[in-house]
């Protein structure tokens, strides 16, 4: 078998959520399918039935009614996904030494041509046992750089399987494509890039490498190179150590509450210290950012006197952060709790004037032992009494980010 | 209530003159029950035979039943229902809608069955408060016991 160390693949499932919906349920096939989020109020996902429709993803419902009243809505099942989303990179894993778990449903692989055949015939094989060993349907693109071959699947979709090294294929994709199609250039990157008359994908390819980067920095340099087919972004088979860990999300509905935001903050500082103990962490630094449905947002921050993963600490610093980023009367609508600085967490510096509570140790210890074998968020802080609904509900008891070892977000 | 096209017998189709209530959005066709119909009429599982029946009381045909389609599962427990012949039977369903959404029901609906003064089965809708997500989706305040699933 031999690697052709220039050919990257990419791989997207199609819709992937209704996809994932309607594996287990044939019913729902040819239909018109919503995947509702946030609690019940957004479109997170949508099947192409619902797409011709006009409905967007992230339309509150009752906009998505208007254009398709004969769409089926499907509560989120993230803990399905994810396991649909393993088997898949199990069978990637199959056809390629390297794979990177880029998200729930996009995978980047070193494209290897399977023994007598070419790329071409390899991203059809690839795409095919996909949909029929997991039942989800993708869209597998290869070329010279992961670029281009996510480039190439987004343009193939749904269903679609190309592999292409050849520049002339390339620059008819690239012209074809504007340069909001290429991940990470999107609003006032475009627009800087349209004073200067770049708008397609072939535009950027071909303008002048010192400008690029002065108006995109390094990273927009990184693309450049990349759509002229050198790869300069490599397949991390391993997620990078995390620089931040964050959780929070969409309240689902706007509150202006301040009891209620602080139950908020008290939920997404548990989910946080969770991931700070999965990673072996502690954090040096907490960021507290809430949005409000008038389109403004509030920031407060704090750095930690020690690093640490200790829910009163924690949450002692939250909450000044909280007041900062509080706008009174003002209806909030999302949250999120960033931890900065992380180190490990063994070998941790010991204070001087704050030694550790070993009674706040042994009871994040029991909590823990108990939340893992008996079900998360079974003991948790009175002050989330709150948002009782939302811990009533099993569904909100696995949000989307809680999925480790993709490399994106 | 809708349900999939092959999960109603041929007989009982016809029997009832279900044609009239074939819908086509994509994939298998759905036979729909609608409570608003001129005939609302619904499909019961009742001592293992699948049965078309009537759907509540709304035209008020009888004086003795209360002139809704649905009953709350507390005045079950409280004994609401009590000496009047109510069986609990299952309806079964593939969509509901509540105020214009249709979503999934995997197994079905929970349903009460009563005789009327003259004998002829009623069938009402069982429902309970609704949970948070269900209120969030449909802006309703009650959904109705769906059996082994949780919205």
């Amino acid at each position: 078998m031999s690697a052709n160390p220039q050919a990257v693949g990419h791989l997207d499932a199609d819709c992937f959520y209704v996809s994932a919906e309607r594996v287990r349920d044939g019913f729902l096939k040819e239909k018109a399918v919503g995947v509702l989020g946030n609690q019940g109020a957004c479109v997170i996902a949508k099947s192409y039935e619902m797409k011709a429709a006009g409905v967007k993803t992230g339309e509150p419902i009752w906009e998505a009614l208007v254009k398709c009243p004969e769409g089926i809505y499907v509560k989120r099942d993230f803990r399905w996904y994810e396991v649909l989303s393993r088997l898949m990179l199990d069978v990637m894993r199959e056809f390629s030494p390297r794979v990177e778990y880029y998200s729930i449903d996009e995978f980047f692989f070193q494209a290897v041509p399977l023994p007598g055949k070419t790329l071409q015939e390899t991203a059809v094989v690839i795409r095919d046992r996909i949909n029929e060993q997991i039942g989800v349907p993708v869209s597998v693109g290869i070329a010279r750089s992961r670029t281009l071959a996510k480039l190439i699947s987004d343009t193939v979709k749904p269903f679609g399987a190309i592999a292409t090294l050849e520049r002339e294929a390339e620059e008819e994709l690239l012209a074809e494509n504007p340069v909001t199609e290429i991940t990470g250039i999107a609003g006032r990157r475009a627009a800087r890039l349209g004073h200067w008359g770049i708008r397609t994908c072939l535009d950027l390819a071909r303008a002048d490498r010192t400008l690029i980067r002065e108006l995109l920095t390094a990273s927009g340099e990184a693309l450049w190179w990349e759509l002229n087919g050198d790869p300069v972004r490599p397949i991390l088979p391993q997620r990078p150590r995390h620089k931040a860990l964050s959780r929070g999300g969409s309240f689902g509905e706007a509150t202006d509450d301040p009891v209620v935001l602080y139950a908020w903050l008290v939920r997404n500082t548990e989910r946080l210290i969770e991931e700070l103990h999965y990673h072996g962490v502690i954090a040096g630094r907490l960021s507290v950012w809430v949005s409000y449905k008038d389109g403004t947002s509030g920031l407060g921050q704090a750095n930690l006197a020690l690093p640490t993963d200790r829910f009163d600490l924690l949450l002692d610093a939250a909450r000044p952060c909280l007041r900062k980023a509080w706008r009174p009367r003002a209806r909030a609508e999302r949250m999120q709790l960033i931890a900065e600085r992380l180190g490990p967490r063994d070998g941790a510096p010991l204070g001087l004037f704050d030694p550790p509570s070993v009674q706040a140790e042994v009871l994040a210890r029991v909590k823990r032992e108990i939340n893992s074998h008996h079900g998360r968020f079974l003991v948790r802080s009175a002050a989330t009494l709150p948002l009782a609904p939302i811990y009533g509900d099993s569904a909100n008891g696995y949000d989307i980010c809680d999925i480790r070892g993709k490399s994106c977000f | 209530m809708s349900l999939a096209w092959s999960e109603l017998p041929r007989d009982l189709i016809g029997r009832h003159g279900l044609e009239r209530r074939v819908h086509d959005r994509g994939g298998e066709p759905e036979i729909r029950f609608h409570y608003r119909d001129r005939i609302p009429r619904i499909p019961v599982w009742r001592d293992g035979r699948l049965q078309v029946v009537r759907w509540g009381n709304g035209r008020g045909q009888s004086r003795a039943l209360p002139r809704t389609g649905w009953t709350w599962l507390s005045t079950i427990e409280e004994g609401g229902w009590r000496n009047s012949g109510a069986v609990p039977v299952d309806i079964p369903a593939s969509l509901a809608m509540e105020r214009g959404v249709w979503y999934r029901v995997r197994q079905g609906v929970r349903g009460l069955l009563v005789p009327d003064e003259r004998g002829f089965a009623v069938a009402y809708v069982i429902c309970e408060p609704a949970s948070h997500y269900y209120q969030v989706m449909t802006r309703s305040d009650r959904m109705p016991v769906l059996i082994q699933e949780q919205i």
